[in-house]
């Protein structure tokens, strides 16, 4: 964590007088106790991430869409599996259950059989050989964060292949916006992913509360 | 990934670990020009289900697999046949299925633009672009004609998914065989499959099939296997069933299998039954690299 004003110095602060006595165990501790978390202001570098990749879709030619499989409740019934989150908060290393889900996802990757929008169900090969998606999760911390176990997420993330289609190496970028202990904030993220798309690690960073976040994610979905 | 809870998996996995050390074994001659000019049926077996079959003018590669492991496991023992960059001229790609062995994206990536490909359905889904003139999805014994080429998708037995978790969730078969037609020249793949009886004999009577290209491996553990893999007396039966007049030997020798306890275990169980049953003029079992020509 860096500081790099005199109010977050005051913030900062507190943190660490936080950090000293028995009262700080977790983030949701700093977002409890924390001005800079309260501040909102608007930060040019995240509308330039979700406009611009909107700006590229739109520029995209149709795709077919004569044909895509449904979701079948066998594929429901699956997505009731988390995935596997170690995070690394500013104040502690968090396990979670995480369950996501993927209301919109354009691909740009795949053979042109393929339709480029996909609702919901979206296999590996679509999502990781190029696409931007929004998707959503729901977390369970097996420690409580401030008052809560639970947090919640909403991304925008562009899937770039970069060895083997993105199944061996991809590479991520985007914005999230987390909800944790009933505080939200914006991050920047950037990751990576191997195994098929199912091993990630993700460095999450928010720029206006200076909040750096690591993620190894064990992704089924 | 789900099924990676599996015991059989797990010591699959582990053969597989032992592996990474080792070389892969060399092609001593590499046809550095496979494509010929005047030939009526040709076939190279360039390695695991990979085959490039000419007849006459035009040229089909099946399940091309140039990699160097299958899904990042599975370490590849001999190197391909042939270099992708020597097959100048393709006109149709076979896929059988979506498993990482059959449908291997770096190898895609490597050949000509000029070709169609061909894929079962639900493949469209695992299949990014490669730049080919054309994608088909073929269904059970649909057709695909194209400059005289006719092209019959025929069922096998096999199954679904490529991660695993998502065999599950297939609404169709996403694995299937081809029978090729062309100047009255007819060449079945069987693409990876188990032994079924009807399917097989439904295409001896549809075909008059000049050679089949049949899979003989994985063998062991059979139990499990069987409904997947046809072994070498499967094959052979398959052969038969099929009517055909030669037989190639595919899918084995390439790739760490199952629990086979050698890379020729296949391979030499087909050669003692090959000699048992008198079959060495129709049954042809090739080196990897090594091209035949059947009908001149």
């Amino acid at each position: 964590m860096t500081i790099n004003s005199n109010e977050n110095k005051t913030a900062m602060q507190e943190i660490l007088l936080l950090q000293r006595s028995d009262n700080f165990c977790s983030l949701g501790n700093i977002f409890l106790h924390s001005p800079v978390m309260i501040r909102r202001r608007t930060f040019s570098l995240q509308r330039l991430l979700f406009f611009v990749p909107l700006l590229i879709l739109m520029e995209q030619p149709a795709a077919s869409q004569e044909h895509h499989s449904s979701v079948s409740s066998t594929w429901l019934i699956l997505q009731t599996i988390p995935s596997l989150t170690w995070i690394s908060l500013p104040a502690q290393i968090n396990f979670a259950l995480e369950w996501e889900a993927t209301p919109v996802l354009y691909s740009f990757g795949m053979n042109r059989l393929d339709p480029r929008w996909h609702f919901m169900k979206v296999t590996q090969p679509e999502r990781f050989a190029g696409s931007m998606e929004f998707n959503i999760s729901a977390q369970l911390y097996t420690s409580k964060i401030g008052s809560s176990h639970w947090g919640f997420s909403g991304q925008i993330v562009t899937h770039l292949p970069l060895i083997e289609r993105g199944e061996y190496l991809g590479l991520h970028l985007g914005a999230a916006r987390y909800t944790i202990a009933g505080l939200s904030s914006t991050y920047l993220l950037g990751g990576v992913s191997t195994l098929f798309g199912f091993l990630h690690y993700t460095i999450k960073y928010s720029p206006v509360e200076i909040i750096w976040m690591h993620s190894v994610e064990f992704r089924f979905f | 990934m789900i099924s990676g809870c599996n015991p059989l998996i797990t010591r699959f996995i582990a053969k597989s670990f032992e592996d990474i050390p080792r070389d892969a074994e060399t092609v001593a001659t590499k046809i550095e020009h496979p494509i010929l000019p005047h030939v009526g049926l040709s076939i190279l077996w360039v390695g695991h289900a990979t085959c490039l079959i000419q007849i006459g003018d035009k040229v089909f590669l099946t399940d091309p697999m140039f990699g160097n492991t299958a899904g990042l496991i599975s370490k590849r023992r001999i190197e391909p046949g042939i270099a992708p960059s020597s097959i100048d001229k393709l006109d149709f790609i076979l896929i059988s299925h979506i498993h990482f062995d059959h449908l291997h994206y770096g190898s895609l990536e490597m050949l000509s633009k000029t070709a169609v490909m061909l894929m079962p359905p639900g493949s469209r889904e695992y299949t990014p672009e490669f730049g080919f003139s054309d994608y088909r999805e073929l269904h059970p014994w649909e057709i695909f004609e194209s400059g005289g080429v006719r092209i019959t998708a025929v069922p096998v037995n096999h199954f679904n998914g490529r991660y695993g978790f998502d065999a599950s969730w297939s609404e169709s078969d996403t694995f299937t065989g081809y029978v090729l037609e062309y100047q009255g020249k007819t060449v079945f793949f069987a693409g990876d499959t188990g032994y079924d009886s009807e399917k097989f004999k439904e295409i001896g009577k549809r075909f008059t099939i000049d050679a089949a290209l049949i899979p003989i491996a994985p063998i062991e553990p059979r139990d499990f296997m069987r409904r997947f893999h046809t072994d070498p007396q499967e094959a052979l039966q398959v052969f038969e069933d099929a009517h055909a007049k030669t037989m190639i030997p595919i899918h084995h020798r390439t790739f760490v299998q199952g629990l086979d306890s050698s890379l020729t275990y296949a391979q030499d169980q087909l050669k003692h039954l090959v000699s048992e049953q008198h079959l060495e003029g129709r049954v042809l079992i090739l080196n990897v690299g090594e091209q035949k020509i059947l009908i001149p």
